[in-house]
Formats: C-alpha cells, sequence, structure tokens
C-alpha cells in the first residue's frame, strides 16, 4: 500500500467512522442513562429505535407530513411510549419483585411488543426506504468524501449530546437524577419524586432513541430487526465502563472509526468482528472500561 | 398543646421479619423528643416508617394533624419532615454544594434556599470550606454534619436524627449536641434516635426506650436519667 493510499483509507475511515459513531454514541448514551438510573440494562433500546424509526417512516412516507411536523412528533411519541412503559409495567415489577432480573425479562418482553407491532401493522415485513432528511451529495473534507447528510447526522448528534449533557450537569432536573442514579433512598428523603424521575429518565431515553432513528434510517435498509443496530450502541456502552456518560461517547466514537478501518483496511467482510476486537482489547487493558469508575458491571 | 408529630400503634415488618409492633410515641411543637435502644431495636425503622420508605403494616401517623402514614415520601418532606439518616447516606460523587442543593430540593423559594444555606453553613463552619469537594471524601464527622445541614435545607418543622453521634470522637460528638441544641433553641422539632444515653436523655425532654420492636419504657428524660432500671441498662451502673 502507498503513503497516499494510506492516508486516503485513514481519513476516510475517521470521517465516516465519526459520523456512524455519532450514532452509535446517542444510543450508548440512552442505554446508560437507564443504566444509571435503574441498574438494569434496557433490552428494548433496539426496538424502542426501530418502533421510532417506523413512526417517522409512517408520518413522513404514508401521511405525507413535512418534517418539520413528523420530527418532533417522532420525538415526543417516543418520549410517552418509553415513560409510560417505565411508569405502567416497570415501575410494577420493581414493586413487587425489584430484582434486577426481572426488569431486564420486562424489557426484553417491551421488546417483543414492539417489535410484534410493527410486523402486526404490516409495515415491517418488506425493506424500506427512509427518505433521507438533507442532501446526499457528497463534499471533500481534504480527501475524504462525505455527504451533506452526514454532516447534518454527525452535526445533530453532537448537538443532542451538548443538551443532553449540558441537563444533566446543571438543571435541577438532571441533578435529581443523578440522585436516583447515585443514591436513591437518599433522593427519596430529600425528596426527590424518584417514581417520576424514572419516567423522565425513559423518556429522555426515548427520545434520544428517536433522534439516533431518525439520522441513522436513512443510512441503512429499514426492516423489523433494524433495531440489532444496538447492539452497536452496547459495544460502545461497554468500552466506555456501561456507568460513565462520556465513556458511551468515547466508546460510540471508537466503535465507528474502528468498524470503517477495519472495512478500509482489512475487509469489508471483517466489519462485524470489529466491535468486539475493540470490546476485547479495551477489556483486557482496561476490565473497567475506558472510563469506568469503581463500580464496573457487576449487576446482571 | 397539640402534637406535631403523633404515631399510633404502629406495626411494620420486613417480609416476615415483624420489626415493629404497635409502637406509639407523640412529640409536641418545639421539644425534643429521644428515641433509644440498643441494635437491632426498630429506631431506624421507626424513623423510616415517618418518612415513608418502610410502609407501615397497620398504625396511623399524624405530623401537624393530618395522616400521612399513605403519603409518598416526597410528599411528607413537601409536609415538613425530613430525616437525616444513618450510615452516610450522602450523594458521594456531588459536591458538599450539589448535596446541600438537593436538600431544598422540595422547595421553589430561592431567596428563601440562599439564606438557609447561610444559615446552615453558619451552624456547621466546618462545611463552608469544603463547599466544591465532593462528598464522599470528608471525613466521617464531616459527612454526618453534612447529612444534618443538607436536611435543614428543606426547612423542615421536624427533623429526624438518627445517630448523629455515632463513630464520633468525644470531642465531635460534643460539638454536634451543641449544635442540637441550638437547633432546639431556635424553635426546631426533633425526634432524636441515640445509642448514646447520657447524652440523649440530657438534651431531650421525654424520651421512649424501644425494645424487640416494641416502646418497653417512655417517660421524662429527667426521671428516666435517675430511674434505677434505666441506668443498670443503659447508663452502665
Ligand atoms: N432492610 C431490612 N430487611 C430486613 N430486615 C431488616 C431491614 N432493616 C432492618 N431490619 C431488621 O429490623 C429490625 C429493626 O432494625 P432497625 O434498623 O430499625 O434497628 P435499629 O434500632 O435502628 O438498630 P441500630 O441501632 O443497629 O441502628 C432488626 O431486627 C433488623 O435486623
Ligand atoms: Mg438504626
Amino acid at each position: 500500500m502507498t503513503l497516499s493510499l494510506f492516508i486516503l483509507f485513514l481519513e476516510q475511515g475517521v470521517a465516516s467512522g465519526l459520523v456512524m459513531g455519532s450514532v452509535y454514541a446517542l444510543l450508548a448514551l440512552a442505554i446508560v442513562i437507564i443504566f444509571k438510573t435503574s441498574e438494569a440494562p434496557n433490552f428494548a433500546q433496539g426496538d424502542m429505535m426501530m418502533g421510532a424509526a417506523y413512526v417517522a417512516l409512517y408520518l413522513l412516507v404514508f401521511r405525507k407530513a413535512p418534517p418539520i411536523v413528523a420530527i418532533p412528533l417522532t420525538i415526543v411519541v417516543a418520549f410517552v411510549v418509553a415513560a409510560l412503559f417505565r411508569g405502567l409495567v416497570l415501575a410494577k415489577v420493581a414493586k413487587s419483585s425489584g430484582s434486577p432480573v426481572n426488569l431486564v425479562i420486562a424489557t426484553l418482553g417491551f421488546s417483543y411488543v414492539l417489535r410484534g407491532l410493527v410486523r402486526g401493522a404490516g409495515v415491517g415485513d418488506t425493506p424500506r426506504t427512509f427518505p433521507p432528511l438533507a442532501s446526499t451529495d457528497s463534499i471533500m473534507i481534504d480527501q475524504a468524501s462525505v455527504t451533506i447528510l452526514d454532516l447534518v447526522i454527525f452535526g445533530a448528534a453532537i448537538l443532542t449530546m451538548a443538551g443532553f449533557f449540558w441537563m444533566f450537569a446543571y438543571t435541577k432536573l438532571g441533578r435529581a437524577m443523578r440522585a436516583v442514579g447515585m443514591n436513591p433512598k437518599a433522593a427519596q428523603l430529600v425528596g426527590v419524586n424518584i417514581g417520576r424521575i424514572h419516567m423522565l429518565v425513559w423518556g429522555l431515553s426515548g427520545v434520544i432513541s428517536a433522534i439516533a432513528a431518525l439520522l441513522i434510517s436513512p443510512k441503512i435498509l429499514m426492516t423489523a430487526d433494524m433495531g440489532s443496530i444496538v447492539t452497536l450502541g452496547f459495544a460502545a456502552a461497554i468500552i466506555g465502563g456501561f456507568n460513565s456518560l462520556p465513556g458511551a461517547v468515547v466508546g460510540g466514537f471508537v466503535i465507528g472509526v474502528s468498524e470503517n478501518l477495519v472495512g478500509l483496511f482489512i475487509s469489508s467482510r471483517a466489519i462485524v468482528v470489529a466491535p468486539f476486537v475493540a470490546i476485547m482489547l479495551v477489556l483486557i487493558v482496561r476490565p473497567q472500561g475506558l472510563f469506568g469508575g469503581r463500580t464496573s458491571i457487576k449487576k446482571v | 398543646m397539640v402534637d406535631l408529630l403523633e404515631i399510633e400503634a404502629v406495626s411494620a415488618s420486613y417480609g416476615r421479619i415483624q420489626a415493629l409492633s404497635d409502637v406509639s410515641l407523640k412529640l409536641q411543637e418545639g421539644a425534643i423528643v429521644a428515641l433509644l435502644g440498643g441494635n437491632g431495636a426498630g429506631k431506624t425503622t421507626t424513623l423510616n416508617t415517618i418518612s415513608r420508605l418502610v410502609p407501615v403494616t397497620s398504625g396511623v401517623i399524624r405530623f401537624d394533624g393530618r395522616a400521612i402514614e399513605r403519603l409518598p415520601s416526597h410528599e411528607v418532606v413537601r409536609a415538613g419532615v425530613s430525616q437525616a439518616p444513618e450510615g452516610r447516606e450522602v450523594f458521594k460523587d456531588m459536591s458538599v454544594r450539589e448535596n446541600l442543593d438537593l436538600g431544598a430540593h422540595v422547595r421553589r423559594d430561592r431567596a428563601g434556599v440562599r439564606a438557609d444555606l447561610d444559615k446552615a453553613l453558619d451552624y456547621f463552619p466546618a462545611l463552608k470550606e469544603r463547599l466544591r469537594q465532593k462528598a464522599g471524601t470528608l471525613s466521617g464527622g464531616e459527612q454526618q454534619m453534612l447529612l444534618i445541614a443538607r436536611a435543614l435545607m428543606a426547612r423542615p418543622r421536624l427533623l429526624l436524627l438518627d445517630e448523629p453521634s455515632l463513630g464520633l470522637s468525644p470531642l465531635l460528638v460534643q460539638k454536634i449536641f451543641a449544635i442540637i441544641a441550638r437547633l432546639h433553641a431556635d424553635g426546631l422539632s426533633i425526634l432524636l434516635v441515640e445509642q448514646n444515653v447520657a447524652v440523649a436523655l440530657a438534651v431531650s425532654s421525654y424520651a421512649y426506650i424501644l425494645e424487640n420492636g416494641e416502646i418497653a419504657l417512655e417517660g421524662r428524660s429527667e426521671a428516666l436519667r435517675n430511674d434505677e432500671a434505666v441506668k443498670r441498662t443503659y447508663l452502665g451502673g
């Protein structure tokens, strides 16, 4: 391989990797905020994203709604459905058993319900293409070629993350969310309504998944199984330590970039194993993940 | 005079373990009442039934005349009851300042919160220099002070204190009890759980002694201090 080809591949791999990585980062963030506050991983995260993608598809394509209506509506639906699932179903499960295993099983159930709904509605059987919300014309960044859509994806993901981190760090609601994650008993003693906080955390996680869905759907073929892409969000979360929010973001970019570099330098058939090689490398060097603190994934 | 807190025949259990049976207790506005007893007697459980972390199986808890034993825990805080729990339950990865701000979570009056922060730091000057420090890195005594200060930030009418002297040096115990006396002088009502019976009987006006989840003895603190049985069992002679 010549040096110039090497540089071209490197630049292209990093550019495409950052775009996909920003979406993985969003998914990882959605997973980790739920894990931090409820100590159970949400295995419905992928299908929450898939469900949101189909809601958007329905509004944009079947109902011909303009994006300015369809996008906010999709986000609201994702918020409401996720918050209600936590408030009506998970709250009952937590109250009657409290064991994380039962919570995980409930999220698996939710995941099947969502997939069943999409299949039952008859829209999930044939693969569909999602209308891109920005132009797919290419532009060059140095030697790397990216589309306008790629830039929109990356920009929107970064903005979403920035807004989320600001909320989490500086608002009263964010502080209450952190308090519930850190010490739920103490949070109750200072008067935090933890049932409400759990619902809001789930709602927020639904919103982030919906944004990820809107961003990624134009780049993949839509099927009722598209939620499996969230595996890469889990991979990103693991790399970041599973309970670290900045870790989730960095993990997302690590996965995105390594996937693309492997695809270019090794083989496109090796792409699927890249994330798992990345996980193994990170876990060998730092078993607690890049940003993991004292408590790593000990529950479940 | 109307009782600020009135617990009537309250029972509570953890699964099959009966932790409280028919506990009754009263506290008048402005008083310090002590709740004493050995390890596992049910003192913490009693406070937690008031704070609604532990459900009651029967009985009534009234605060300021209103039944609170079915309210959610945040409503109890809103009603004016704050607890400084045992066991260093701070938000350890947050700064001392954030811990104190969380103490005021149920309040909307910004100016009042600001004033109460100054007041809390006036009671506990040691926290003043540590506002930006993570709560988990404070010493045991400092964490204990933070817990009380955090409870005060809700501007409670009734403060529930769970073993504030546990694990502290004699000097710090003195300091904490001097502050408790000051809070009392400033008009706060306090239900004080303690194993340090001598000190608790000295600051309180009335006391209850729990044994195996039941009230075994109660009376004016002064009288209990001179009671032969209490002296023998709890005051070491
Ligand atoms: N979460 C729990 N699950 C099961 N049993 C519990 C639980 N908490 C307390 N108990 C039991 O209930 C009884 C009363 O406990 P409690 O904590 O109220 O005692 P205490 O008087 O506060 O004791 P200490 O002075 O050691 O703090 C004990 O027998 C204890 O083992
Ligand atoms: Mg106790």
